[in-house]
């Protein structure tokens, strides 16, 4: 190898590390907010409209978030929940005001995305909890997307 | 472009795919809420058309009386313009719901002119032609999704200098029209279901909260608005009773009065 190609191959893999870097440290809730679309996408062939505000944060593993929300009687909604971080566990529950399990049972979970379903049987607000239940990261960033229809 | 759409759709298909095959782990069945107060994130506040399109479910609804175009006072108080604003946008959405393309180009415009008002109308004038577009090809979708993105593009606009509170001035004013929308559909065609929809009371406490916030506004209209909503929460505050016809009456008679407040110069 000569000192110019050796020199050339050094500074190409500095790049990529930089580069790997820069995703590392740059990762963030508008990463997990693109995961959490991606999983909203196939309900948006069903008629759902999604809703550009999110909610975001990160969370270290085991821990839960709660947010409050207005729901109507009359429609139906699924929440999303996406992480940018690939070997983490996510998951998403809705809850009544009185503290009661209130999704349908055909919510899902896996990899980066996990998914809850309703249809309120009373207008009012509900509590939709999100949760890391497990991350090989310290803090897992996450976002939280809805749709009705 | 090109390559990220197709990578998107190929991802919609796999995420479809995931759907069917992953399934969520058992949630337990009732939660402590109480212990859930430090972490409870703030309240989204529903768009005017969740509303709507609840209220839609419960029996047609002519949308066309609720259609307003006129053009109003205009402001210099940034506090005003956003109240405005959030009202206006409010009305784009009743005039997607009456498919009145004529009223939502001119409502399309008028939340440009606000916007170049209160200094962000950078940021929406891509929203603002696209609901210009969208409602020549009458694709009333896309009306609704640009005037979603035109709120939100807003709001981040606001949020990013720290103006946060004339944000939820925005989401106040949308409030109060969409309010005043659903409470004169229900006074007309009354019926528990419709008046169900105004148990918002979590929603109208948080708005009193941010209005509390916001002494530095030296508004007459806000001070209304503020004495107003407390009127407002025992008519809607009913836990499990349902919401008599008296009380929707109260509400629309309330919200009609800031409405009229919002778009008149003091």
């Amino acid at each position: 190898m000569t000192p110019f190609v050796k020199i050339l191959f050094g500074q190409v893999i500095l790049l990529a590390m930089l580069g790997l870097f820069r995703l590392t440290a740059f990762a963030s809730v508008d990463d997990a907010q693109t995961f959490a679309l991606q999983a909203a996408e196939p309900y948006v062939k069903q008629g759902f409209q999604v809703r550009e505000d999110y909610w975001g944060g990160d969370l270290g593993s085991g821990e839960k978030k709660a947010v409050r929300q207005q729901l109507f009687k009359g429609n139906e909604y699924w929440f999303w929940l996406g992480t940018e971080v690939e070997r983490a566990k996510i998951s998403v529950h809705i809850y009544d005001s009185d503290g009661k399990l209130a999704e349908d049972p055909d919510g899902w979970e896996k990899g980066h995305f996990a998914a809850a379903h309703v249809i309120p049987k009373t207008t009012g607000s509900y509590f939709i909890i999100v949760s890391v239940e497990d991350s090989p990261e310290e803090r897992t960033h996450w976002a939280l997307v809805y749709g009705f229809r | 472009m090109l390559l990220f759409t197709k990578h998107l759709k190929l991802s919609a298909i796999a995420v479809a795919g995931l759907a069917l095959c992953a399934h969520a782990a058992q949630a337990p069945q009732r939660i402590d809420i109480k212990q859930l107060s430090k972490t409870v994130e703030d309240v989204v506040v529903p768009l005017p058309n969740e509303i709507f399109g609840a209220l839609n479910k419960l029996g047609a609804v002519n949308w066309k009386e609720h259609v307003r175009t006129d053009k109003g006072a205009s402001f210099t108080e940034r506090p005003r313009i956003a109240l405005l604003l959030g009202t206006v946008i409010a009305d784009g959405f009743v005039a997607v719901q009456a498919e009145d393309a004529p009223a939502v180009k001119e409502i399309g415009q008028k939340v440009l002119t606000l916007a170049k008002g209160i200094g962000v109308g950078n940021s929406i004038t891509p929203h603002a032609k696209a609901i210009t577009e969208a409602a020549d090809k009458r694709d009333w979708e896309s009306v609704r999704q640009e005037l979603d993105r035109t709120q939100n593009s807003v709001q981040q606009a606001m949020n990013e200098v720290h103006d946060e509170k004339l944000s939820q001035l925005v989401s106040l004013g949308g409030w109060l029209r969409g309010t005043e929308v659903l409470t004169s559909v229900v006074t007309k065609h009354f019926s528990p279901d419709g008046a169900e929809l105004l148990h918002q009371p979590d929603l109208l406490s948080y708005f009193q909260t941010r209005l509390e916030r916001m002494p530095e506004y030296k508004v007459p209209i806000l001070h209304e608005i503020q004495e107003a909503l407390v009127d407002v929460k025992p008519l809607i505050d009913v836990g499990n009773r349902p919401i008599p016809r008296e009380s929707v009456k109260k509400i629309n008679d309330i919200t009609t009065r800031l409405g009229n407040g919002i778009v008149t110069r003091d």
